[in-house]
């Protein structure tokens, strides 16, 4: 599901705990347009919950995760 | 009825138990009736929840050991305190590893050195509030002390103000990450296979570990052992933290700590009426001398911490079993610096008494009007981080 998709931009979270990879999402989708794809790369275990709440509570379009070695990779599509 | 599939069909329920428990995470309210619940039954037993305590007795263990202090503290190993703090530890490590989720988890220096800051103003605040978010806010308020309302809005400026720091360095400083070795875990001896192994072995450790201080004659330090394995466990597997219930109504407006957060004390408070107002326990256990300036301004500088550091008095504590470099240095310095900074208060008199009164609410409005105050307090912090996840009237902007 998350594979073949091109994000717009990476943020690369590995390493950080929380809020910082919440607040650096909060910051990096501001600056996107609708439409676009953020693609987070994180350690951080909370953020596996976290990060796929505030999208949607933000009514943006969480396309999803996966586990990679090591971290996780999450793409959000900003929303309208 | 085929007899073949039985084993397989028992199998099949005990892996799907196992991963309801362990590989999903509980929701945020069950987390909140749990530890409210907890909270109660370790009253009960013996003594009220307390983190802080814990640490001060680590840190002043340390200092003695050293030749700083001349006075020796009670053995870590039969301190209450510090048995609710390390059962916390254990339980959260052991809890972390029979979820799959414990690794040692590296920080770029940035991070380290906001795990130091924050631990530092943490251990002040819970110096001069007469605890952290558990022993000064959560089981005072629950106490029924005036200081834990305090602590309550101190926290609540401190989370904002670390906030903003957040925010400033976000724009100001790089914070760096670190490099993850693409196929180290190809090469590397597969761990998570192996800990859930661990984790029962750990878990089964400390029930042994019980059984050694009953036969001791230490049954009640034994059962606090418990206590603290059980808030350990509920914490890890809720990922409950109390700095999301102070920080997140500025941040992301999400209320649902908020909410978990005034459930526990509603309930909390409720089994601590029925023990102190029975005469079960003592009506001044967990009654500090911190109303009011102990409390908020020790709050706020606790609610900065906390921020700072990502992690409050039980948050750090677990976050650190979990395998969080930047927590466990927070833990390090928050132990060496409430120890030290509440050795300083206690040295001089007129220090101590600047922190505030020892106000328990119900000698000067009784026990009715005291519990229903800490409700509508706990309900009004309910209904109103719920309107702002609605309106995000009080979340800033970055």
């Amino acid at each position: 599901m998350v594979e073949g998709i091109t994000p717009d931009e990476t943020l690369d979270c590995r390493g950080l705990s929380c809020p910082m990879p919440l607040l650096k999402v909060k910051k990096a989708l501001k600056k996107l347009k609708a439409g676009q794809v953020l693609e987070v790369l994180g350690t951080d275990p909370g953020s596996k919950n976290d990060i796929p709440d505030y999208a949607k509570k933000q009514g943006d379009d969480f396309l999803g995760m996966e586990d990679e070695s090591g971290y996780t990779r999450y793409l959000i599509k900003k929303g309208g | 009825m085929n007899d073949d599939n039985q084993p397989s069909v028992l199998n099949e329920i005990l892996i799907s138990g196992y991963q309801k428990v362990f590989d999903e995470n509980w929701p945020m309210w069950l987390g909140g009736i749990l530890i409210g619940i907890m909270s109660v039954i370790t009253f009960a037993w013996a003594r009220p929840w307390g983190v802080a305590g814990g640490l001060r007795n680590w840190g002043d263990w340390f200092f003695s050991s050293v030749g700083i202090y001349a006075q020796k503290p009670v053995s870590p190993l039969i301190s209450t305190n510090s048995i609710l703090t390390l059962g916390l530890l254990w339980g959260a490590f052991g809890s972390a590893l029979l979820s799959r989720q414990f690794a040692i988890r590296k920080a770029p220096p940035l991070e380290l050195g906001k795990g130091i800051a924050g631990g530092t103003l943490m251990g002040i605040g819970s110096a001069m509030a007469g605890g952290c978010n558990v022993g000064g806010f959560f089981s005072a308020v629950s106490a029924m002390s005036a200081s834990g309302i305090a602590m309550m809005i101190g926290l609540i400026i401190g989370a904002y103000l670390g906030l903003r720091y957040l925010y400033w360095e976000i724009e100001h400083l790089p914070s760096g990450s670190i490099k993850v070795a693409e196929d180290k875990a190809k090469k590397d001896f597969d761990w998570l296979k192996i800990e859930p192994f661990l984790g029962a072995l750990v878990l089964i450790s400390a029930v042994v570990c019980t059984w050694i201080y009953s036969k001791n004659a230490y049954t009640s330090v034994g059962g606090l052992l418990l206590c603290g394995i059980a808030f350990g466990i509920i914490i890890q597997r809720t990922r409950f933290c109390f700095v999301r219930g102070f920080r997140e109504p500025f941040m992301t407006g999400e209320s649902q700590v908020p909410r978990a957060i005034a459930i526990a004390v509603i309930i909390s408070a409720l089994g601590f009426a029925a023990l102190k107002y029975s005469g079960v326990r003592g009506e001044n256990v967990y009654v500090p001398q911190a109303f009011w300036f102990g409390g908020l301004v020790g709050g706020a500088i606790f609610g900065v911490g906390m921020v700072i550091a990502g992690g409050c008095g039980s948050g750090s504590v677990w976050r650190a079993g979990e395998g969080q470099i930047k927590l466990m240095l927070a833990v390090v310095f928050f132990a060496l610096s409430t120890s030290l900074f509440k050795a300083w208060i206690r040295s001089s008199a007129g220090l101590t008494s600047f922190m505030g009164y020892r106000v328990f609410m119900p000698n000067f409005i009784s026990y009715k009007w005291s519990v229903i105050l800490v409700i509508v307090t706990m309900l009004a912090y309910y209904l109103i981080t719920t309107w702002n996840e609605e309106t995000e009237k009080f979340v800033v902007e970055i």
